[in-house]
């Protein structure tokens, strides 16, 4: 899962990353709204941590750019003010979320988790298909009720293509959804990852679409 | 001398010591023009008197000549004439009868003596006497031929007490009017002071949440200027107010960030299983432990100056010693950042009055925010002198500068400028330049800032 975040405070935005790292999300940070608007044209990411006081372009106009594009990446916006004013026009100018500072690590994780999952069309907390069960918050998979041991990235790509059930995944935006800007891509990553997770759900777990990605359930 | 601090007590005092002193001046004059009139008046009655007596006298010459020169005795009129019928305004008359010769032809039971008038004098001669310790009138009237006197006098008591009778029913009205003039005066100053005491009752019922207009008493026009200068002073206090809750609401919301940093950072270094980044969330930690603390601070030095309007002591000082050594202290964060920094000394010392301490925080923040915002390697130049007369401070960095766009708003508070953003590592409190102003103003300096022609910053504290 790839997130961006844009904050301009270098340590809450240090803080936010790291923690959202823990949570095994790939993050980009930008430090002002002109940035932050440019990587949500030039790249699709899972969610959007923004906060609202910016330099060069604030978090209400940014949301609203991103919203009058016809994109949909859920947003979370963090606000230092509470009024039920501020909450209100940063909801109607599109936010999914929002958060309080200072906030709780461990909910914005939960609420990050909580808009990508009905961003996915899903409202159940666990993600589900063949009897494999994956719960995001406890980062638990099951098979059949087995609990199955999965590695960070190898859990990172099967919560992927999970959330994206029935639709095909490109090999690029797999790598995307595992690496933050900066990190170095390794060749074959995916699918030595790929194969790992067929070995522990069945060959027929996640299919191969010649030439387009993969794919785990119906064609949509 | 006791102040009246009561309009209405005042007036009616007024009013009253007024009345009374125009009822005494009405008083003395009637009793003067009734006592001037009453002379006349009895004067006019002695001669009447004189001229019956005179006419009796010639009438009876014979008579009076006959007995009066035989019996070498004036005649002597001593019946009563004190009737019980007397009227309050007869007058007690006593009078001499003489001939040419001085000799007593008739006289009064009483009659005082009377000097007689010089030969040459005229017909009638009025007089004033005293008889019987009392002063009386007289009235010596010559006959047209020469040959008799007649005298006449009466006490002239009466006549005061005619004059002062006028006088009481000239200012009896007066002093009768007295209590009512006194009533009116109150109830129409109480009436009239009535839109005060509703102005009151609406001024008593503003306060720091409520401090609308007042509307103008129309009844009462002048009250309106105290109203108009209530309504420029509410909406003064009103515009003040409003800064102090929008700076303490932006106050608290800076306080956030750097709480939230140390939240989120505490709970990275408690979650991570690294060792290293357990070590730089913790590192972190104390970074924002560390800005809160500035911030505080930043934010108790503004609380502080800013209901100043002068300093409260001043002490006469050397602003390059003071500069040098600021910039002496701050070498070592200079050589964490690997930057320079210099001092430039001027040639003399330069003496001002001012607050040693106060300008050191501000010197302070100048060269913190040029560290800041210069990238390492950078060169900064602190400099002091006097231009033409006039001291001069200047920091100038080999920074980034400040966008043409941006400059009217760096000396807003909390307000943090593009390079902020962009800045590594420290962030500012975004009240620095705020609290160097506010220095500067009570030193009588001016703050100035500029972007140099070959890049990077200046910063000027220009004396007035």
């Amino acid at each position: 899962m790839r997130v961006l975040l844009v904050e301009d405070d270098p340590l809450l935005g240090d803080g936010v990353r790291a923690g959202l790292k823990l949570a095994d999300y790939a993050v980009d940070w930008v430090r002002d709204g002109e940035a932050g608007r440019l990587a949500l044209l030039a790249q699709a990411y899972d969610a959007c941590v923004l906060d609202l006081g910016l330099p060069r372009r604030d978090g209400l106009s940014l949301l609203k750019d991103l919203r009058s594009r016809g994109n949909a990446t859920p947003v979370l916006i963090l606000t230092a003010r509470d009024t039920s004013a501020d909450k209100v026009s940063g909801l109607d100018a599109g936010a999914d979320d929002y958060l309080v500072k200072p906030f709780d690590l461990a909910e914005l994780q939960a609420r990050l988790r909580a808009l990508i999952r009905r961003a996915s069309g899903t409202s159940t907390p666990t993600l589900s298909h063949a009897g494999v069960v994956l719960d995001p918050a406890t980062k638990q998979v099951s098979l059949n009720g087995q609990t199955i041991t999965l590695s960070a990235r190898e859990f990172t790509l099967l919560h992927d293509l999970l959330s994206h059930k029935n639709r095909i995944r490109a090999r690029s935006e797999l790598e995307k959804s595992l690496y933050a800007w900066g990190e170095e891509v390794e060749s074959n990553t995916v699918e030595v990852y790929i194969h790992h997770l067929r070995k522990k759900f069945g060959a027929e777990f996640i299919h191969t679409v010649r030439g387009l990605g993969y794919r785990v359930g119906e064609t949509g | 001398m006791i102040r009246l601090h009561s309009l209405r007590a005042r007036l009616l005092l007024t009013v009253s010591i007024a009345t009374l002193l125009a009822w005494g001046a009405a008083g003395v004059a009637s009793y003067d023009k009734a006592l001037h009139e009453a002379d006349e008046l009895m004067d006019g009655q002695l001669a009447q008197s004189a001229k019956l007596l005179m006419a009796q006298v010639l009438h009876e010459t014979n008579e009076l000549e006959a007995k009066g020169l035989s019996a070498a005795h004036p005649i002597e009129i001593t019946e009563n004439l004190d009737y019980d019928a007397s009227h309050p305004y007869e007058q007690h008359l006593e009078f001499r009868v003489m001939n040419r010769n001085g000799l007593l032809l008739l006289r009064s039971a009483q009659a005082p003596e009377m000097a007689p008038p010089t030969p040459d004098s005229e017909i009638a001669t009025y007089r004033d006497i005293k008889h019987a310790g009392q002063p009386w009138r007289q009235l010596s009237l010559r006959s047209s031929d020469g040959h008799y006197l007649v005298q006449i006098a009466h006490p002239t008591q009466e006549r005061e007490r005619v004059g002062m009778e006028v006088a009481t029913q000239v200012a009896l009205p007066i002093l009768l009017a007295l209590p009512i003039l006194v009533l009116l005066v109150y109830f129409s100053v109480r009436g009239s002071l009535k839109p005060l005491e509703e102005l009151a009752a609406d001024v008593a019922a503003r306060s720091p949440d409520n401090l609308e207009v007042l509307s103008e008493p129309q009844t009462l026009r002048e009250a309106q200027p105290l109203v108009a200068a209530l309504n420029r002073l509410f909406s003064r206090l009103a515009a003040t107010l409003d800064n102090e809750r929008r700076f303490t609401a932006d106050a608290a919301h800076e306080l956030r960030t750097p709480l939230a940093a140390v939240k989120v950072q505490a709970q990275v270094a408690l979650a991570s299983t690294d060792p290293t980044d357990h070590q730089h969330a913790l590192r972190q930690v104390l970074a924002g432990a560390d800005r809160a603390t500035r911030l505080v601070e930043q934010l108790l030095r503004l609380a502080r100056l800013d209901p100043l309007a002068r300093l409260p002591q001043t002490h006469s000082l050397d602003l390059a010693t003071s500069a040098a050594s600021v910039v002496a202290d701050m070498q070592a964060q200079a050589a964490t950042k690997q930057q320079q920094l210099n001092f430039t000394p001027p040639a003399t010392p330069i003496p001002i009055q001012g607050d040693a301490d106060l300008l050191a925080v501000a010197l302070r923040n100048l060269i913190e925010n040029a560290l800041r915002y210069t990238p390492a390697g950078g060169v900064i130049e602190v400099r002091a002198d006097l231009v033409s007369q006039r001291p001069l401070l200047v920091v100038r960095d080999s920074g980034p500068g400040v966008n043409p766009e941006e400059a009217p708003r760096l000396l807003e508070r909390f307000y943090r400028g593009q390079a902020a953003a962009n800045a590594e590592g420290s962030h500012g409190s975004g009240l620095g330049l705020a609290i160097v102003e506010r220095i500067a103003e009570l030193h009588g300096a001016q703050l100035e800032i500029e972007n140099r022609a070959r890049g990077g910053l200046e910063v000027r504290l220009r004396w007035r």
